[in-house]
């Protein structure tokens, strides 16, 4: 494998991991996954130092969690997802690397913004919103010149996401004590691009699967029910940007943990949902309603936990999130048949088990420091092992001998 | 007990499909906690401080003996009405006339405000049950009439020549036949007539009554006792939500089940 990210290192265009947009950004993402959860486990354990960027050591964990790991993993799904989508080419190898260069700068300069002072926290902000606008502007064309317009809500969240790391850089340059509310909107982001993706992605999965199975039942992401969802996450994360720890929001998050149960019943399709693939999508919305009721009993009552709740949705929803459109699509556009190892149910329970570890520490768990330790263990294994079974697949060339982000070829 | 055993194997999903609902009632209780938040907790308590008065009331056995009794005044009412408004709405059905002449008296007694009822039954029971149940019942009477009676006029001639040329047996005319259609239309007036047993009851209680929900709202009201007010109206929509969506709907779509297959 070192061979092969030598050889990738290597600035031509012609490298198998070029092919695609989602290449070197799902490995970027497993990375990170992994280099970025050593040093805070470090931290937690042994007191060892962390980057000192401005914010503390919570706002390192957060930040680059949330615009290291999860903004790259977005990255590489759109790259390939909105050419897809609205039927266009794939993008240019060439602006894959400019976008993997500013993600790689963006990552430097906020780490080093503890040791340049103001500049070079403007310099990190200005990187970020460079990244996310890159982005928004290469989807923003295709997606408005699809005749339906079905696909602008990812344009939407780009440019929600790009007003949280403004509001989170102003802050940190301001020095107030509240920078990491705008994480705490980027989190209710992403909850809305993990439903909106999901939507697409579960169709085709979920519909597979009972074709397979035989029966004549079909599934239908159905939007009033999404739509809901989508609302009241909204409604919560507006709260807890301007009203943190009210009971106001202990209500809404309440609501959006039961809109995420309630949109469960899509799923309900029989004993396909048993299966890998619908099994490991449902999990997501499993963690994530439980993520939102935790934290509303973590505001209204004694029960629950609130940083606990929070951790069900980064860790688990979004995490699971990760690893599911990662699977799918990393073999997928590589013109490979889905995974149908034992490594990826291991790796889905793994990571749910991590996010429940993460969730229960210092509530049910009382020895929080040997939890937060398992389930950061957790973590890393299961993108260790992602990288493992799946970075030779994404560091090679088509078997298939087409090109480009192209799916399996149809028999 | 083939009806009984797909109603109880059917409850896990008919319970999970009520997520919306709740959903729905958490942002309800949101829209509250924001307006308790501007207007104070004088003029709106928060829900919590609601809940807590309402726990209270649970845990020291107040609320289930005031929501029993009043429970028993509506229900007394609520099946006065169901025997004689189902019976007397069947038989006028039969009859074309006796449903034209039917028609305006039921106008006048849907009419009629309940509150006109209630201070006639005070002047005719004064201040003891025959009162709140008199107004349920009064009040319920015309809803299930008509649907009985709406029951009865829509069947299908068609459906009853052909069972009479075939020599269908009556008890097969009964349950196959005129069961099914005039349960359609009796059981949703029937749950309708709940509801308006249960407000009206309530409100009897209110004005005419020493005992039961209605008499504790008052007597909170008198103290200005917001909390325990509000506890009072959230225990009396709470015990409607559970009877209505545990027992009467899950009831309802087994009823109307037939509907689905014709469909």
């Amino acid at each position: 494998m070192l061979t092969m990210l030598r050889e990738a290192a290597r600035p031509t265009a012609a490298h198998p991991l070029w092919l695609c947009g989602m290449r070197p950004f799902f490995i970027a993402t497993a990375a990170a996954a992994v280099l970025l959860m050593v040093p805070w486990l470090a931290f937690l354990a042994a007191g060892w130092p962390l980057p000192p960027v401005a914010g503390g050591p919570f706002a390192w964990h957060a930040h680059e969690l949330l615009y290291g790991f999860a903004l790259a993993s977005v990255l590489g799904f759109l790259l390939t997802a909105v050419p897809e989508f609205t039927g266009t080419a794939d993008f240019a190898p060439v602006t894959v690397r400019r976008l993997l260069l500013l993600w790689l700068a963006a990552r430097m300069a906020f780490w080093l913004g503890g040791w340049g002072g103001a500049p070079l926290i403007v310099l990190s902000g200005l990187l970020h919103l460079a990244l996310i606008g890159a982005l928004a502007a290469l989807a923003a064309p295709r997606l408005w010149a699809d005749p339906q317009r079905q696909h602008l809500s990812f344009l939407w969240t780009l440019l929600a996401l790009g007003i949280c790391e403004a509001g989170f850089h102003v802050e940190l340059l301001a020095g107030t004590a509240t920078p990491l509310r705008w994480l705490y909107v980027s989190v209710g982001v992403y909850m809305v691009l993990v439903v909106v993706a999901l939507s697409r992605i579960s169709m085709r999965i979920v519909n597979q699967a009972l074709s397979d199975a035989g029966q004549a039942t079909d599934y239908l992401a159905r939007p009033p029910r999404r739509n809901l969802l989508i609302v009241c996450i909204m409604l919560y994360t507006g709260a807890e940007l301007l009203l943190p720890g009210s009971r106001l929001s202990g209500w809404l998050a309440l609501a959006t943990g039961a809109a995420v149960f309630q949109l469960m019943n899509d799923w309900h399709v029989g004993r396909v949902l048993l299966t890998r693939w619908p099994l490991m999508l449902y999990a997501i919305y499993v963690c994530m309603g439980l993520g939102y009721v935790c934290m509303g009993l973590g505001l209204l009552t004694p029960l629950g936990s609130f940083p606990g709740g929070r951790h069900l949705l980064t860790a688990g929803a979004l995490g699971l999130a990760m690893l599911g459109a990662m699977s799918i699509a990393g073999r997928a556009h590589c013109g490979r048949t889905p995974d149908e190892r034992a490594w990826l149910p291991l790796a889905a329970l793994g990571l749910f088990l991590a996010a429940g570890v993460r969730a229960a520490a210092g509530w049910l768990l009382t020895d929080t420091m040997e939890a937060w330790l398992l389930a950061g263990v957790l973590w890393c294994g299961v993108f260790a092992l992602y990288l493992r079974h799946l970075a030779p697949v994404l560091l090679t060339r088509r078997r298939d001998g087409r090109h480009g982000c192209h799916g399996v070829q149809e028999a | 007990m083939v009806l009984l055993w797909r109603w109880v194997s059917g409850i896990p999903a008919y319970l999970w499909s009520g997520w919306g609902a709740v959903a729905s009632l958490c942002l309800l209780l949101a829209v509250w906690e924001a307006v308790s938040i501007t207007l104070g907790p004088l003029i709106l308590p928060d829900p919590g401080a609601t809940f807590g008065a309402l726990w209270q009331l649970l845990a020291g056995g107040v609320a289930a003996r005031e929501l029993l009794l009043t429970g028993q005044r509506a229900m007394t009412g609520l099946l006065l009405a169901m025997v004689l408004g189902s019976s007397a709405g069947l038989l006028a059905g039969l009859s074309m006339t006796a449903a034209m002449m039917a028609r305006p008296l039921v106008t006048v007694l849907l009419g009629t405000p309940p509150i006109a009822w209630l201070v006639l039954a005070m002047l005719w029971f004064g201040a003891n049950d025959g009162t709140p149940v008199f107004t349920a019942f009064i009040a319920c009477f015309p809803v299930i009439f008509v649907g009985a009676l709406q029951g009865t006029r829509t069947l299908d001639h068609h459906l009853k020549d052909m069972a009479a040329m075939f020599r269908l047996p009556w008890h097969m005319r009964l349950t196959d036949l005129y069961g099914p259609h005039v349960l359609s239309y009796l059981f949703p007036a029937w749950i309708n007539a709940l509801g308006t047993a249960w407000k009206v009851a309530v409100m009897a209680e209110l004005l005419a009554s020493a005992d039961g929900v209605g008499a504790a709202l008052a007597i909170a009201r008198s103290q200005l006792d917001m909390p325990v007010t509000l506890a009072w109206v959230g225990a009396v929509v709470l015990t409607l939500l559970l009877v209505e969506y545990l027992l009467l709907e899950p009831l309802k779509r087994e009823v109307e089940r037939w509907r689905e297959v014709q469909a």
